[in-house]
């Protein structure tokens, strides 16, 4: 048993994955990876940037006339469509090569950091940015810097899959 | 000497091809250049998408612009510095690739709409900077950017494909 990749799970589900309806047409389309991944890639940028934003003011840089709260009341619809944006892409994708994505260890790393992301995120993130936490700074700051950390680790080990790729031959 | 033998020479120099002769400095340099997108993209988003009117409507649009401001000429530091270096590693397929070209162009356009936002519309800011219907030039610029941004991605990401 190895914690490298995904092989903890049977080979046969990735097959599956690639012969399925979606994964299969992906697979055999010489434009369809290329848009998801373009969409993909705007994910990112709204991502990062909604997260960060309201990771700045948690820090203490800029937007200081308004609250941590109401920044991250008015951005978090934006983080929530940017990650159903990179999941409605992202998964096809797997699918299209899920077989390569069950020997690439930076995928299962990412997958594993993309966890503890969503888990910061949606934990003390969002306790950080409710009003009743204005005055607690330090609470703040820690939530600020444990999602940025966990978001570009996350974009990091993504864009290392490609990389694994290349290096190791396909 | 025209262009075209510029990028033959770049080509054929010795930093060019240690840069695409090794994999591990190329991907550390695209990396950097992703995460320079996101920072400069990802914070600039917030300044058009103000300006047209569609997030953070409650703000000034001077405190958006000088709270973000900062981050995005960084992450466009970064960008720039690596994108010249990954242009240093394949000029020739650079040169010949329409996505390339179109991106160049993209890239001026951006910059000459920045000059435009920071010599024409923001002069008369005082008068709108809390308004949330903003006057037409300034919406403008936001549509122009993110458009623009939204172009400079796509025609950057289908370098490496087409």
């Amino acid at each position: 048993m190895n914690f490298q990749d995904l092989r903890i799970f049977p080979a046969s589900l990735f097959q599956w994955c690639e012969s399925s309806l979606l994964g299969n047409a992906i697979k055999n389309s010489k434009w369809d990876f290329a848009i998801l991944e373009t969409v993909h890639i705007i994910g990112i940028a709204v991502l990062l940037g909604s997260t960060l934003v309201v990771n700045l003011r948690l820090l203490g840089f800029g937007m200081r006339r308004r609250s941590a709260a109401e920044l991250e009341e008015e951005l978090g619809p934006w983080t929530w469509g940017a990650l159903v944006l990179m999941l409605v892409t992202g998964a096809p994708m797997f699918l299209s090569e899920a077989v390569r994505m069950s020997l690439n260890g930076p995928f299962f790393t990412k997958m594993i950091l993309l966890s503890l992301a969503l888990a910061i995120h949606f934990t003390i993130r969002r306790t950080a940015t409710r009003p009743e936490a204005a005055n607690r700074i330090g609470l703040g700051k820690l939530a600020a810097s444990l999602s940025i950390i966990s978001w570009l680790s996350v974009a990091l080990a993504g864009r290392a899959i490609a990389f694994f790729m290349t290096l190791n031959g396909g | 000497m025209s262009l075209f033998h510029f990028v033959q020479w770049l080509n054929d120099s010795s930093w060019s091809i240690y840069l695409r002769e090794n994999d591990w400095p190329f991907a550390i340099i695209e990396t950097i250049h992703i995460l320079g997108l996101g920072l400069s993209v990802g914070t600039i988003m917030w300044v058009d998408l103000r300006l047209i009117g569609l997030a953070m409507r409650r703000e000034r649009v001077s405190d958006v612009v000088s709270s973000l401001m900062p981050w995005a000429i960084a992450g466009f530091i970064v960008m720039f510095t690596s994108g010249a270096l990954l242009l240093l590693s394949e000029p020739m397929k650079c040169y010949t690739r329409l996505s390339f070209r179109l991106k160049v162009v993209m890239l001026i356009l951006a910059g000459l709409n920045v000059l435009y936002f920071h010599f024409r519309v923001e002069r008369s800011m005082q008068e709108w900077d809390e308004a949330v219907v903003l006057p037409w030039r300034a919406r403008m610029v936001g549509y122009a950017s993110m458009a623009l941004w939204l172009g400079i991605i796509v025609a950057g990401r289908w370098t490496a494909y087409f």
